[in-house]
Order: structure tokens, then sequence, then C-alpha cells
């Protein structure tokens, strides 16, 4: 297993100048929009499309210029890519028998790969056979079986539902844990990124946005950017000078001021009055639109649910601390 | 929705299976057009067991369908393999592949029997080169006048027509999706190998269906070429098929009755090749 590093990678379809370093036994999740270029980016690693400009090295290699077959990665559809034709077995073992590795060894690998995905049992089935599920462990065995230097995962879970979705997180987090490599996820999935990377590189318009752990990105948003697109609802971005602020904060208007549903405070006499607009229960928490004077947005406030007010009620809101950000740039200060 | 279908099988019963009928029962029957019809029993089919020129023609026939079915499959295959991208002149290139099939059959003949001419023609103008030789030593292929030569000829003009074959597979193989593709080349499978282990196997059910529909259609391919270009020669019946020999008993003999024993024989025939492909093709498949 050796790593992969991006140096100032361009590509057709969106990729500006990428840089970036996943270490021998990293899994990083590549997060962002649909059109922030994270498939094309899984794409030019892969070799799948060429890099206009910049280099893409595994491990100590440049392999820009090598043909996919010659980079040693092994890459996850959104699709699955199984070949309808071929048995499991004979579609995990695909890889080694094309490279004429001799029978009785693919045989061996294939039944190990499947035994570490658990799907062994699906062997000898059609892909037609089988649920949306056993189609991921199938592909994710055959991206296994080879071992690869790199294991690209192009959104994997996307077809599935999300029970299902919620407990192949958990597995393909373990079993990077189990079989280490360097392995890059990409998503469009905020709580999938979080949950599963060791890091995330969160990407807008071919660029990386913010590079770092899902602490640091939950914590320490780098961009307006980020903060709004991690999180579920988005976080609060608020004018500088606008009447929901800390009340240390000085008011200044080339500033944003940005805090989380969570940070939100309820029924302080101080502080401005809202408006509830709307009441959106999610089990033990609801989270509260409120209409304030002077803003154009609702203040979003994350409250227990037996505590909630109800629409149309006024209740005074406030915020103890907040993310600062340039509202020029979108950068945090 | 069933009056909707009443125009088609009302088309069907009348142009089909009322004609069908009627030579099923002409089949067991001498009738001339002039004379009222006479029930001869298996007569006309003990007749053609005995016909010497009916079994050159059944022969010329099977031999066709099986050298130009597959060879006609094989090059709309390949061209479609060739041509299904989009590249600088494809669209032209395919243009110019489908085309032909789209010329009427008796224009295509009378060009073909100016291209095929021994002394004159284009073809063996260019392989006789400046001492009237090929570079095999030998004298042009006589393709009118010589019997294995006109069965050649015949196939080669069928090669040309396979236009509809082509377009169909091109449509088959754009349709294959592109990710399994690209996997095969992360896994680093050659060429032989994708096409081998991925694009033969997803065809398979388009390749199936034209193979069969290809042999069915070959009793008729071969009619046309060989009335307007070899007229069923060069002598005696190098190129008479058993189209051509049932539309000769038929429309020149006047012996309706033994033309549509010859064609019932002809349809068995082609029912039981068709059911041979249909066994062969219907393994476990997905």
């Amino acid at each position: 297993m050796a790593g992969l590093r991006l140096e100032e990678v361009h590509a057709a379809f969106g990729i500006n100048g990428v840089d970036l370093a996943v270490g021998e036994d990293e899994l990083l999740v590549v997060l962002g929009p649909s059109g922030a270029g994270k498939t094309t980016l899984l794409r030019v690693v892969a070799g799948l499309m060429p890099a206009t400009r910049g280099s893409v090295y595994i491990g100590d290699k440049d392999v820009t210029g090598l043909r996919p077959g010659r980079r040693n990665v092994s890459m996850v559809f959104q699709s699955y890519a199984l070949f309808p034709h071929l048995t499991v077995g004979e579609n995990i073992s695909f890889g080694l028998i094309v490279r004429d590795v001799p029978k009785a060894e693919a045989r061996e690998r294939t039944v190990k790969a499947a035994e570490a995905i658990g799907c062994q049992h699906l062997l000898s089935r059609k892909p037609f056979q089988l649920s949306g599920g056993e189609r991921q462990r199938v592909a994710l065995a055959r991206a296994l079986v080879r071992e690869p230097d790199v294991f690209l995962l192009d959104e994997p879970m996307s077809n599935l539902d999300l029970e299902l979705r919620v407990e192949t997180r958990a597995e393909i987090k373990a079993l990077h844990r189990r079989v280490g490599g360097t392995m890059v996820h990409v998503t469009h999935d905020q709580t999938e990124a979080l949950v599963m990377g060791d890091r995330i590189a969160v990407m807008r318009d071919g660029l990386i946005e913010q590079l770092g752990t899902p602490e640091k990105l939950w914590n320490e948003p780098e961009t307006t950017f980020v903060a709004r697109f991690v999180g579920s609802p988005a976080m609060n971005l608020l004018p500088g000078d606008g009447p929901v602020r800390p009340p240390e904060l000085f008011p200044e208007p080339a500033w944003l001021i940005g805090f989380r549903p969570e940070a939100v405070v309820l029924g302080q006499e101080s502080d401005p009055a809202g408006t509830v607009t709307r009441v959106d229960v999610i089990g033990e928490d609801s989270y509260v639109y409120l209409g304030v004077a002077g803003l154009d947005a609702p203040v979003v406030a994350r409250v227990p649910t037996a505590q909630r007010p109800s629409a149309g009620e006024t209740v005074p809101v406030g915020v103890r601390a907040a993310h600062v950000f340039d509202a020029a740039t979108g950068r945090r200060l | 929705m069933k009056k909707l279908l009443a125009p088609y099988l009302i088309g069907l019963v009348v142009l089909v299976f009322v004609p069908f009928g009627i030579t099923a029962v002409m089949a067991f029957a001498e009738y001339d057009l002039i004379n009222e019809p006479r029930w001869i029993g298996w007569g006309n089919f003990e007749e053609l067991l005995r016909d010497d020129v009916f079994r050159t023609a059944l022969i010329n026939s099977l031999v066709f369908a099986g050298i130009a079915v597959p060879l006609r499959l094989a090059i709309a295959l390949a061209l479609a393999l060739l041509l299904h991208r989009r590249a600088f002149l494809g669209g032209t290139a395919r243009t110019t592949a489908a085309v032909p099939a789209a010329i009427p059959e008796i224009a295509y003949g009378l060009l073909w029997l100016w291209l095929f001419n021994p002394l004159f023609g284009p073809i063996n103008q260019f392989l006789g080169g400046s001492d009237g030789l090929t570079i095999f030593g030998r004298t042009p292929p006589g393709w009118l006048t010589l019997p294995n030569d006109a069965r050649a000829g015949i196939i080669i003009m069928s090669l040309f027509t396979m236009g509809e074959m082509f377009l169909i597979l091109i449509a088959a193989r754009q349709a294959l999706p592109r990710d399994v593709y690209e996997l095969a080349e992360i896994e680093d499978a050659t060429g032989w190998d994708i096409f081998r282990r991925v694009t033969l196997p997803l065809m398979a059910p388009a390749l199936g269906l034209l193979l069969v529909r290809d042999t069915i259609l070959s009793l008729q391919l071969s009619f046309t070429p060989a009335l307007v270009v070899t007229n069923g020669g060069p002598p005696p019946y190098a190129t008479t098929y058993l189209s051509l020999f049932v539309y000769r008993n038929a429309f020149e003999f006047l012996r309706y009755g033994y033309a549509a024993a010859a064609t019932v024989v002809m349809l068995l025939l082609t029912i039981a090749a068709v059911l041979v492909q249909l066994r062969l093709l219907s393994s476990p498949r997905r």
C-alpha cells in the first residue's frame, strides 16, 4: 500500500488545480455537491480521464501518463459495474484472470476476498439474483481481490436504502481498518463523510475548499460554503451588523456570523424578538424557523421537542458564540 | 385496443395465413392455372426427392446460408465495433456501411452485373493487373461463367447488404454500459479479453436474434441476384437456389403444385434451422 499524491492537477470537466495527499492507511472522503468535480477527480486518479496539467503520484511513482491498468488502483462504481453474464465468483476474479494469474490461485484469492466481505455464499449466483446491498459487496470484493495500491469508491452507497447505507458505512470503515490501504471515497452525503472519513476534502467548483478531520470541519469551517454544506439544517449565516449576534461582538457589516441551530438560545428577554414561522419535529428534537425583523433569512434553532414553541408565537432569539467570516471572500476570520 | 389491432390482424390473415393455407393445400395437387387442380397426394414431394435440379438448388441454398449468414454477421459486428464511437468521419463511415441495404435489389443486381463482368468489370480489371493475371499467377475469377466463382459472387453481393444488421449491432453496442468497459480498463484487460469476455457475451442476445433472422432471410436474399446477375447459371444450375427454383416452376413452367411443394420444404427447412439455433442460443444466460 502506497499513498496517493496529487500536485496542481487540472482536468477537463472541472478540476482546476487540486493539491492533495492521502496517507498510506488513510480513508479520505471527498465531499461536495453535484458538479463539484468529485467523480472527475476520482477518474483522473484512476486514469480514466487525462490530467491536462499537474501530476498524480501513487506511492513515489508518477502515474500521470500511465493507462488505468498500469496504476494498480481498483474502483467501485456507483452502478457497481458488475458483468451481468458472469457469476459473482467470475466477477470477483475478472481482474486476476485477465492478468493471467493461475486459475487455482485466482480461485483461492477470490474465496478469500469474498470471505473478507461476507459474500462467499453468493459466489455461484448471477448479479441479477442479488439485492442492491449484495451487489455492492461483490463490487467491494472485486476491488479487494487484486490488492491494489489505492481503492477508489465512487458514491457506492447512493443506490442503497437508508438502513442499509448506515450498516454499509460501518462495514466499509471496519473493512478499511482490517485491510488498511489508501482509500478515496466520494460522496455528496455529509453524514456519510463525517462518519467514515479519517479526513474529509470538501470540493467546490473543481477545487478543494477545505481538507481536514471531521471534527475540524464541523468545529472550524474555513469558508461559508463548508459551513453551510456540512450540517443539516445548514449553519445560520447572518450579517455581522444584524440584530442577532453574540453580545460581545462589535457590529461589523463586512462580516458574516455563522452558528449552528444548536447554538441558538431562545427565551432570553434581552435578545431581539423572533416570530416562529415553522416547526419541524424530528423525534426528540425540533427545528424552529424564526423570522427576525431586519433579517432576510429565517434563523433556525434546535430545541428539545418537549419545549418547542408553536408557529406564530413570538420568542426572543439570541446566540452566545459564533464563527466569523469575511462577507466578501467567505473565508473564516 | 383490440380494434386497433384489426388492420394488422386482417392483413396477417389475408396476406399470410390464407396464401400459406392455399400453398399447403396446393402442394398436394397439380395445377397450371388453365386446367382444374388435380389432387395427387404426396406425388409432388416424391418427385422432388427424385429431382436433380431440386437437389442442386437445395444444396446451393444450404451452402449459401452456411457461408453467407455467418460472414454477414461477422462483418456487421466488426464494422459496428469499429464505427460505434464518435470519431472524425465516423458518421460518413456509418452511412457508407449502411447505405447499400437501402438500394433497390434490381438496381443493386444490375450494378454488380457490371462490377463482375469477367473482361471489362472493374473488379477483374483490378485483380488482373497489367499482365492480366492475379498476384497468384492465375487468371481472375470468371464470376458469371464458372460455377464456383458465380456462387462466390452471389455470396460477395450479399455481404454488402448487411446495413440493417450493422445498424442494429451499432445500437446494441452503444446501449452497453460504459462503466463495465472502464472497469475492464482498470483491470488491465486487453482488447481481445474485452471483446471475448465482455462485448461478445453482452451482445449475444442481439447477435442471436440476428443470426436466426438472417437464416430465415437467407433463402430470399439469393433470389434477386441469382435472377438478375447469373440467371440461375452458369449451366446447368450453379446458382439456382430454392427461391429461384420455386419461381421458375411456378411462373415459367406453370407448375404451381410442384412449386408449392418446394415452398413447403423450404419452410420446413427454415423452421428446422431456427429451432436448432434457438436450442443452441437458449443456454442459461442473462
